[in-house]
């Protein structure tokens, strides 16, 4: 039970540049996976293959014992039951808060006005957005931005959250505001893939830790193994860079 | 020439002068609600990513290349022109007789919306591609993501070029007299021909195409305004501190 999704051998090249090589790993339900490594890693190229904003290059995704790479599945019908948050945070510029959180649902879900108000704002609440239902994204701070765009996401009920360095873009004094919600809803038993920067985030809210170097996954592990035991001389140089 | 001798032209002369800036009127606001559509459908076939599947990517191919001569055939044919070779050109090769106000109609659209398809290729290239990402990360396929996300946006963007468009449509179907369109400066020429006076007519038909295409001007700047919403927001009830 419990297995979500399932990648294997997965590779990824943008014409002779091969970004991502036999990536092997799988999201069991209800786990928080936070991807770490150095930039130009492979990372988010990773997080887009998942969800297809990239076509794979090779090997195959099971969701739900499903391989979704075949021709005949439904991308559209996979991709709503994946959240995704950008580092950029993507709002939907031409609708205010509470519609970018409606639109998905009322368009894609089929669901009424009425009941996608009313999950839109569940969710703005959660992140504390519940005010700010008629602001336009240009009239948002960065952090506000990002927790709307957190809203959006869960709007559509997804399995898996995935984030692509959801702090990476704010100004410091809003990153806070933004992990605050994320930590809030790893608690919820949500399934969270999280591409992050922020290590001290990464120990408390993971249960695994995958490190990523050069297109290959180099060690996965629970938290307190990658932070303090690592096993590969690649996770300790690189810890080394970031924490010192 | 005096102030009088206009103003007793213009008494003696307007209804044949409000026709023709009615007509030119209403020639210049169907073509360009007409071009417009055109505009929007090409441009956003014209934006349509390589579709996957051997078949569709023919045909989108094939849609494609019969958008683009459309585009530089009508973008590269002088108006005046066009209009003589398909007003005759239709009664030569299939018989119709078209009506004139028809085909002024025809004529107009059609050159709008070769003109829009590609103001609106360049709208929809210039939106983000964060927000084409966000879209389909919901899972919205390429339709709704146009239709909720990406045209909104490409509409607001472009309403400067499209009153642009309409200003240029009010101006340019003085051409269309040509095949006899009793629009604004075919009055003014029957004025002329009647009167033998010919600054009076057409000084009177200057005034009436500033007075059109200063309007449009204000009305689109006033809906820009409207469609860009209230500079604030309305907080609903108090955010914590
Ligand atoms: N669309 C693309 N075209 C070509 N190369 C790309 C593209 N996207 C990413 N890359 C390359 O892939 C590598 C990995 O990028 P990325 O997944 O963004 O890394 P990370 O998110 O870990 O910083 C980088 O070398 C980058 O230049
Ligand atoms: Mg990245």
């Amino acid at each position: 039970m419990g297995n979500v999704i399932e990648v294997q051998h997965l590779s990824k090249s943008f014409g002779n540049h091969e970004v991502l090589r036999d990536i092997d790993f799988s999201v069991n339900k209800g786990e928080v996976i936070c991807i770490i490594g150095s930039s130009g890693s492979g990372k988010s190229t990773l997080l887009r293959c998942i969800n297809l904003l990239e076509k794979p290059s090779g090997g195959q995704i099971i969701y739900h014992g499903e391989n979704i790479l075949d021709e005949k599945h439904d991308i559209h019908a996979y991709r709503k039951k994946l959240g995704m948050v950008f580092q950029q945070f993507n709002l939907f510029n031409n609708h205010n808060a509470l519609n970018n959180c409606m639109v998905g649902q009322v368009k894609v879900l089929k669901r009424s006005k009425e009941d996608a108000e009313k999950i839109a704002l569940k969710y703005l609440k959660v992140v504390g957005m519940d005010h700010y239902v008629n602001a336009k994204p240009k009239q948002l701070s960065g952090g506000q931005k990002q927790r709307v765009a957190i809203a959006r996401a869960l709007s559509m009920e997804p399995d898996v959250m995935l984030f692509d360095e959801p702090t990476s873009a704010l100004d410091p004094e809003m990153v806070g505001e933004v992990l605050k919600v994320m930590k809030e809803l790893a608690s919820t038993g949500l399934t969270m893939l999280i591409v992050t920067h922020e290590m001290e985030f990464a120990r408390e809210v993971a249960d695994r830790v995958v490190f990523m170097d050069k297109g290959v996954i180099a060690e996965e592990g629970p938290p307190e193994q990658i932070f303090n035991h690592p096993r590969e001389e690649r996770t300790k140089a690189f810890l080394k860079r970031t924490l010192s | 020439m005096s102030i009088e001798y206009i103003i007793s032209m213009i008494t003696n002369n307007w209804p044949m002068f409000l026709r023709g800036a009615g007509m030119t009127l209403l020639i210049s606001i169907i073509g360009t609600i007409f071009g417009s559509v055109i505009g929007l459908l090409a441009g956003v076939i014209r934006t349509i990513p390589t579709p996957e599947r051997k078949l569709k990517r023919v045909v989108l191919k094939i849609v494609n290349l019969i958008l683009s001569v459309y585009i530089e055939f009508f973008r590269g044919t002088p108006m005046i022109v066009q209009a003589m070779v398909i007003f005759y050109g239709s009664a030569l090769a299939f018989g119709i007789d078209m009506d004139r106000t028809m085909a002024a109609i025809f004529i107009v659209s059609i050159n709008t919306g070769a003109y829009m398809a590609e103001i609106v290729r360049g709208g929809v290239i210039s939106i983000d591609k964060g927000q084409f990402e966000a879209a389909q990360a919901i899972g919205m396929n390429h339709v709704q993501t146009m239709w909720s996300v990406v045209l909104p946006q490409v509409i607001r963007n472009i309403l400067p070029a499209t009153g642009n468009q309409f200003i240029i449509n009010i101006k340019d179907t003085s051409v269309l007299n040509v095949i006899g369109v009793t629009e604004l400066y075919f009055q003014a020429k029957t004025v002329a021909g009647i009167s033998f006076k010919y600054f009076e007519p057409f000084f009177i038909a200057c005034i009436l195409y500033f007075v059109m295409t200063f309007t449009v001007t204000l009305i689109l700047r006033y809906i820009e305004r409207k469609l860009d919403g209230p500079e604030n927001y309305s907080m609903i009830g108090q955010p914590p501190p």
